[in-house]
């Protein structure tokens, strides 16, 4: 008897705190619990921030619960194609279709796989530096030597974000000196800790970096070792132009623009310059529910035009950057494109 | 003295929140202090910088001590770095000595947790400069003398290193990563497994596999027999824990506390090396190596106080480059971008404040862990008394919470778990040693690494004889513990041997 | 530098994934060989003369039992993605599906079946996982299946 009333208690308990959950409308068409996944592993990294920022947003304005889980690229593209009622969506960077370009494990066309969401920030900080005593002061010395035949070696993590500076500058060499391109060698490093250390190890010449992990570094004194300069931030100038005029740590807004295009030339095609913004944008199931879509783009677009969100990422070193995901997917399809004539080029 | 102002008493009643929650997060096998940080980190967005940092801290440090309590009491190592804790810290469990090697644990815990918070202390912007010195080769050697263990931890020599290569086998199955500096191609499997290991197996999944839920199905196969009447009357016959362990493991601690300082400084070389380098150290320099293993306190110092050690130790090169220690400390340094606050070479300097408040809070942590778990223990170790039908469901239960989450929710890490769980099981009949493939496991990856790696960059096996001053130390260093180790291994034999004959 | 000729490797990158297991691969086989001789020959000429037996044919075996562990976890493990998939990202799947096997198991691990046994079982199954659910998936946010 006594064993039968106490199930039923515990039962009945249960039964009570799920009720508690579930009682939010079950009407509406994202409700209960949203998960986000993100292709980083890391929950220290520039996407998981980005995400949590964009997460709680949408939780208060959706009044649902937003998960944000970082369970790295190969796993979160394998939940996203598994789940397609809408209660889980990824966030990502160009990452998604430049490790398609690159052919890294893992990537398929995003296009063609999965369904683009909206866009809602940039990180601008991608940068490249060399040693403050290196000989090469600047993007142009750099792209000089490789024409004079000195090899340059510039360490990056391989297969994506952090080597399409990396293969920009090696097609601007192609372009400006043919047959030269050889000289730029790729040091093929992993984490931001790795390609640093190429450096304080004299194997690399220049290292793919950011603004936010290397900026200190720049104000050290020249005899540290450690010691390191900006060359070239590959964002675009109207992406920096948008960041707090404080800039990052000592380094202001007008600083950092001396390291973008139009002062810095890397020729994307003879004619324009290169440029790469890290945008940071949604991917769904290819089935989701169009009406589901349309319900998260209009949640954004009302996120971003109250103008909170923006100040958040802005003090956080993000450019917020919103389109719907229409707009979304032909802006990120011509990009894809751009950086798919480069790569071409360079593996003909 | 601008900082003693954020020391009001949330910032106190924090720490020993955080130290209070990582505990529980350490003790549940498959939580992880990196995971107690992680989820807690939201809470942080409500607080100021100094109250973010001392919850977190908190975290950090109970969570990393937490490891010790699953690991000497159900043989489960509650966090990786706590594998060895196990070796000797369950066989004392098992004489009725539990509370006793509890309190051992915790008292090396504090002690390499203060140790290596001094060394943060005066030492940071040293040591950074001191920690970049070592490239791909060095950290190689490193690991390599870690491996080293495994020839000393072998019940049989040949079988010993058999399993540690097997070990070493099982962590390359996946992507040769490209965070590491790898090309990111896929190796050791069929296509049509690529979706679920494209990232290998993960280490948590398979530690609680090999330790957990391999011991369950063995003790199934034996039929569950319950002796806890047994326990109950061991665990007040066993001997009763006295500070005078500590007399004769002055350079143990001192040893082990430094060894983790040193590891958890570098960054990527991690948790686990530290404690497993620190307990080699120990077996090799002890009076009576063939002792440890088989539940000695000295296994059990050696392993808590270098892998407390490593929370100092992973925060130098946080705070004075800008470049997490391990994983945890990685977590951190969202925590720092959140309030706008940045590291790197100049963060001691710019922001001095944060610094005396981080070091009051680390202390503070320390202290806190100790008196929490040193008052608690004679209630968790009664756990030894709950019985099998109850506890090992419960388990069951939380190896799978745990391998579930330390990826955020991957079903696969799951099955993992029971994959490794039957394989350890079959192989302990078959001969193979779990101990040293557990360690060729965990080493494996970053072994590879740095070995290809150093090899790429310098095109010559001489490079790893050549390279620097510290390389040629580091192999003296090896060449005398694996000497030293064949040494007393002979000398063990030949007393064995004169014993037998004067039987 | 010609008697360093030996020691010169060179690791294409494209290729650098293969090295290592490559190298690990031919450990594994010289060592088995090793084993092989050492340690075979002479354990197979016990097991000639009777003086030992194979592996797994020892000793007490508990088939119920141990083939009950895996079988029940299987169907554990299969159950819970499938009924957390019924209510996405809840862990409702863990919880709902912990009962049943903690209650299993222990049932199947218990060598007395008395009532005083059983309530302490069925009480168990019950407190465990929903503490554990409401603990981690409620409070603190983690993600269950």
């Amino acid at each position: 008897m006594k064993k039968r009333t106490l199930s039923l208690c515990l039962a009945v308990g249960v039964i009570f705190l799920l009720s508690t959950t579930y009682s939010l409308a079950a009407d509406k068409l994202i409700s209960g619990n949203l998960r986000i996944v993100i292709g980083s592993k890391s929950t220290g990294g520039d996407t998981y921030q980005n995400s949590a920022i964009v997460a709680d947003a949408l939780a208060k304005k959706l009044d649902i619960n937003v998960k944000v889980d970082a369970v790295g690229a190969t796993a979160a593209f394998n939940t996203l194609k598994r789940v397609s009622n809408g209660s889980t969506v990824m966030i990502f960077h160009d990452q998604s279709y430049l490790g398609y370009l690159y052919g890294q494990k893992g990537y398929e066309n995003p296009f063609e796989q999965y369904r683009i969401g909206p866009t809602v920030a940039i990180n601008p900080g991608n940068a490249y530096l060399v040693a403050k005593k290196s000989p090469y002061k600047n993007v142009d010395e750099v792209l000089k030597a490789c024409a004079e035949g000195n090899n340059i070696r510039v360490a990056i993590q391989p297969g994506g974000v952090s080597e399409i500076g990396y293969s920009a500058m090696k097609n601007a060499i192609k372009i400006q000196y043919p047959g030269k391109e050889e000289c730029l060698v790729a040091v093929n490093r992993g984490s931001q800790s790795d390609k640093n250390q190429a450096m304080f190890d004299g194997l690399a010449d220049v290292i793919n970096g950011s603004v936010q992990a290397n900026e200190q570094y720049t104000r050290l004194p020249a005899d540290d070792q450690k010691a390191m300069s900006f060359i070239w931030l590959t964002a675009r100038s109207k992406t920096i132009q948008q960041a707090n005029p404080e800039g990052m740590g000592e380094t202001s807004r007008a600083d950092l623009l001396k390291y973008v295009d139009p002062n810095v030339n890397v020729t994307q095609d003879g004619k324009k310059n290169f440029t790469f913004d890290k945008e940071f944008f949604f991917l769904y199931n290819k089935d989701m529910n169009p009406a589901i879509v349309a319900e998260l783009d209009r949640a954004l677009s009302e996120i971003f035009a109250e103008g909170k969100i923006q100040e958040t990422q802005k003090k956080s070193f993000f450019i917020p950057n919103f389109m719907p995901s229409s707009e979304a997917e032909a802006y990120l399809k011509d990009k894809m494109a751009q950086y798919e004539v480069i790569l071409k080029a360079l593996h003909k | 003295m601008e900082f003693l102002s954020a020391l009001d008493p949330l910032f106190f009643f924090l720490i020993f929140a955080g130290s209070l929650i990582g505990i529980v997060f350490g003790a549940i096998p498959g939580m992880t202090a990196t995971m107690a940080v992680a989820v807690c980190l939201p809470l942080t967005y409500a607080l100021d910088l100094n109250h973010g940092l001392a919850l977190l801290l908190g975290l950090y440090v109970g969570g990393i001590s937490g490891g010790l309590v699953p690991a000497i009491l159900l043989n489960i190592p509650g966090t990786p770095s706590s594998i060895t804790t196990t070796f000797d810290g369950y066989p004392m469990t098992q004489r009725g000595e539990g509370e006793r090697a509890l309190k051992v644990g915790i008292v090396s815990s504090l002690f390499g947790g203060l140790l290596s918070a001094a060394v943060l202390f005066f030492f940071a912007p040293v040591l950074a400069d001191v920690a970049i010195k070592f490239s791909y080769v060095e950290k190689f050697l490193i690991i390599f003398f870690a491996l080293t263990v495994i020839a000393s931890l072998s019940r049989n020599l040949l079988m010993g290193l058999f399993s540690g290569v097997i070990g070493v086998w099982l962590a390359l199955i996946g992507t040769y990563d490209v965070s590491y500096g790898g090309n990111g191609d896929t190796r050791l499997m069929f296509d049509f497994m690529e979706p679920y290991l494209a990232e290998g197996f993960s280490l948590l999944p398979v530690l609680i596999g090999l330790f957990g839920v391999a011991t369950i199905l063995d003790e199934a196969e034996k039929g569950i027999k319950e002796n806890t009447a047994d326990m109950k009357l061991s665990l007040q016959k066993g001997a009763k824990f006295s500070f005078s362990v500590f007399r004769k493991q002055k350079i143990n601690l001192l040893r082990s506390g430094f060894i983790g300082t040193f590891i958890g400084m570098l960054p990527g070389v991690g948790g686990s090396a530290a404690s497993v380098l620190s307990y080699t150290q120990a077996k090799n320099f002890s009076r009576h190596p063939e002792k440890l293993g088989t539940g000695e306190p000295e296994g059990v110092i050696a392993s808590e106080a270098s892998n407390n050690g490593l929370t100092g130790g992973a925060l130098i090169p946080l705070l004075s480059l800008g470049i997490p220690g391990d994983s945890t400390t990685a977590v951190l340094i969202g925590a720092f971008t959140l309030q706008g606050v940045q590291v790197g070479p100049l963060f001691i300097g710019e922001n001095l404040d944060t610094w005396n408040t981080m070091m009051v809070a680390l202390l503070t942590a320390n202290l806190m862990m100790f008196v929490t778990m040193f008052f608690a223990i004679k209630y968790i170790a009664r756990v030894v008394m709950v019985p099998k039908y109850i506890l090992y469901p419960i388990i069951m239960m939380m190896c799978v919470v745990g391998a579930y989450a330390i990826n955020y929710g991957v079903m696969f890490d799951v099955w993992t778990l029971l994959l490794f769980g039957v394989g350890g099981y079959l192989a302990a009949k078959v001969g193979i040693e779990v101990a040293p493939l557990v360690i060729g496991f965990i080493l494996g990856g970053q072994a590879e690494v740095y070995f290809v790696k150093s090899l790429e960059s310098f095109g010559t096996l001489t490079i790893f004889f050549t390279k620097s001053p510290i390389a040629m130390f580091l192999w003296v260093l090896i060449f005398i513990s694996v000497g030293y180790s064949i040494y007393t291994a002979v000398k063990a034999h030949r007393q064995k041997q004169a014993g037998d004959n004067g039987k | 530098m010609g008697n360093s000729g030996l020691l010169q490797v060179s690791i294409d990158f494209a290729q650098s994934h293969l090295f290592f297991p490559r190298i690990i691969h031919w450990l594994l086989l010289i060592m088995l060989v090793l084993i092989a001789v050492l340690q075979g020959i002479p354990y197979y000429r016990e097991l000639r003369a009777g003086r030992k037996s194979l592996p797994f044919t020892s000793g007490p075996f508990d088939a119920p039992r141990l083939f009950g562990t895996i079988v029940l976890t299987i169907a554990y493990f299969l159950s819970m993605s499938y009924v957390g998939d019924l209510f996405p990202n809840t862990g409702l799947g863990f919880l709902f599906m912990s009962i049943p096997y903690m209650f299993a198991l222990s049932l199947l691990y218990l060598h007395q079946r008395n009532r005083r046994h059983l309530l302490r079982v069925t009480v168990n199954a019950f407190i465990a996982p929903v503490v554990a659910w409401y603990v981690l998936a409620k409070l603190f946010n983690i993600t269950l299946p």
